[in-house]
């Protein structure tokens, strides 16, 4: 496993390339270009804000109380261009090595740099929204700490990639030997949004009595829950994941990139056949 | 013979034939092995047993009829087949002609692509920037054409500008799978002459081709591929030479039984016509 990362260190170069002509495709088609990339989670967050926000009045579970600095926007606005990240890799996931499938059949590079490549664009077109969320950040006067920039911020977006790598190569190598991936990501990216946290504050789960303590367990065994909540605790610190949270996000994570990483390996004789 | 640069011990490479269809997920979990589709399917090898080496400077033809696994061959030497069976050991880098435009994206210039596609084959910026005249030129794409994007390129155009940029390459090792026969004769010359340059340039090439002219013109030494196993290693001539003789004798065989046949049915309405007459 060591040499084979580092034949994929070695080959960071197409990697940069990969994720170029990405960015280089999408942006040149469309008029708009890189305007998509802050108006979609605008737009969402307009929608989200309208609804949760103003008509369900989900502003009482935002960690740090009702008038926590930034409010309920800002919480839903950190929570959304990071889960942009991952639902877009996740919904790309399943065609990461097919649509490659030129390249790999003529080239010799290790296979894994395509998924890294997939996961790399994606987490480059969420940079790409920081300006958007610094806007909020100041025109809502959201505070940050020194902790948060310093620890849960890059702790969150190390733990993100490499959750969203191991479930990339998973289901990339499942979907090029069974199609029904592509199905099955549709209904875990809805499903996945409501679980994390990214809408509706976690305390409205764990401190409700309306959930059971087995639901409650469950609901912090999925590692997307503690990594949208480092992204909320960037700005509101009340929000820091619990020692158990951490210890699930971070076990799952590294489970996830292990049964990934070991499927593409043993697939990827069956898999090059296919292509 | 020098240190090899390709070397090939027992390879093999398994399909799966009858595969009625991919297996759903629900098959796969739920009923496990038992409702296997694929159940009645068996391996079908394409290639067996194939072991060869091949030295610095060698020009090796591949000969053989369709689907005995030529360019499964080739696409192992590649690397991008993994072998189910023994293994094959390249030293240096490999240029795979193996299909032109392969790496090509529809939505990007002539320009981007050749930039794109150079350095994932390992070109420096610099190179690029010196060899892009050439390439250009040797593709024979008009100026106002390189900045269009290539999916508005005839298929001839982008086979064009990918051997130009492919053989630019300075790898040691070659591999060209049935390309040379695209393009119009005069581009096919200047292939030629491209071709010629790397072999005076001790570099090791592997051709798959049905043009005995290429053949004969490039290869010193030929391997002749029958039903997935290496049935000769010798010089090009002998292994053409036998690849003749084996396809001649199965047209005769065809004939033949053609032959057969008709004789039947012509026997048959004999025997109407005698009883008629009778």
């Amino acid at each position: 496993m060591a040499s084979r990362a580092l034949a994929v260190w070695q080959n960071r170069k197409v990697v940069s390339l990969l994720v170029r002509r990405d960015l280089k495709v999408k942006y040149q088609q469309s008029i708009l270009g890189y305007a998509w990339s802050m108006l979609e989670p605008l737009a969402m967050a307009g929608v989200y804000f309208f609804v949760f926000g103003m008509i369900f009045q989900t502003n009482r579970g935002v960690p740090g109380g009702d008038d926590a600095p930034g409010g309920y926007l800002l919480f839903l606005i950190s929570g959304l261009l990071p889960w942009l990240w991952f639902s877009g890799s996740l919904g790309e996931s399943p065609r990461a090595l097919i649509t490659h499938s030129k390249l790999i059949t003529t080239m010799k590079v290790p296979r894994e740099i395509f998924p890294l490549a997939g996961v790399t664009t994606r987490f480059v077109d969420y940079l790409f929204t920081w300006p958007v969320l610094l806007v909020f950040v100041f025109a809502l006067g959201g505070q940050t700490t020194w902790e948060g920039i310093l620890l849960w911020l890059p702790l969150a977006i190390v733990v993100q990639f490499s959750f969203t790598l191991g479930v990339t190569m998973f289901l990339a190598t499942i979907n090029v030997l069974v199609r029904d991936v592509e199905r099955i990501v549709r209904i875990l990216n809805r499903v996945l949004f409501y679980a994390s946290a990214i809408i509706i504050p976690s305390l409205m789960v764990l401190d409700s009595d309306t959930f059971p303590e087995w639901f409650k367990t469950l609901y912090q065994l999925n590692p997307l829950l503690g990594i949208f909540k480092m992204h909320h605790t960037v700005w509101f610190p009340e929000d820091a994941p619990s020692a158990f949270l951490m210890s699930t996000t971070i076990g799952g994570t590294v489970l996830m990139l292990i049964i990934g990483y070991t499927t593409f390996r043993r697939l990827e004789t069956s898999v090059l056949k296919e292509l | 013979m020098a240190q090899p640069v390709i070397e090939a011990k027992g390879l093999g490479v398994k399909f799966a034939v009858n595969r009625r269809r991919k297996r759903s997920l629900r098959e796969m979990f739920i009923h496990g092995t038992k409702r296997d589709p694929n159940a009645g399917s068996t391996d079908f090898w394409p290639l067996r047993d194939v072991s060869f080496e091949i030295g610095e400077g060698e020009c090796v033809g591949i000969v053989g009829k369709n689907g005995t696994g030529k360019s499964t061959l080739l696409k192992l030497i590649a690397g991008v087949l993994i072998p189910d069976e023994g293994e094959v050991t390249v030293h240096g880098k490999v240029a795979p002609l193996l299909e032109l435009r392969a790496g090509f994206n529809d939505q990007l210039t002539g320009r981007e692509n050749v930039n794109l596609v150079g350095s994932l084959h390992g070109m420096t910026p610099q190179q690029l920037e010196d060899r892009f005249e050439q390439i250009v030129d040797f593709a024979e794409i008009e100026e106002r054409f390189i900045d269009t994007p290539v999916r508005h390129y005839s298929s001839g155009m982008k086979v064009r500008l990918g051997f130009a940029l492919i053989s630019q390459l300075e790898h040691p090792v070659m591999l060209v799978d049935e390309v040379l026969a695209v393009g119009d004769k005069s581009f096919k010359r200047k292939c030629y002459e491209a071709i010629d340059r790397m072999l005076e340039n001790n570099r090791t090439m592997v051709l798959v081709s049905h043009n005995e002219g290429d053949l004969r013109r490039f290869c010193g030494r030929g391997l002749y591929i029958k039903d997935g196993l290496l049935a000769l290693d010798t010089d090009i001539e002998s292994a053409l030479s036998a690849y003749n003789e084996d396809t001649q004798a199965e047209i005769d065989a065809r004939k033949n039984n053609k032959n057969k046949k008709k004789k039947n049915n012509n026997d048959n309405n004999d025997d109407d016509g005698d009883e008629k007459a009778a």
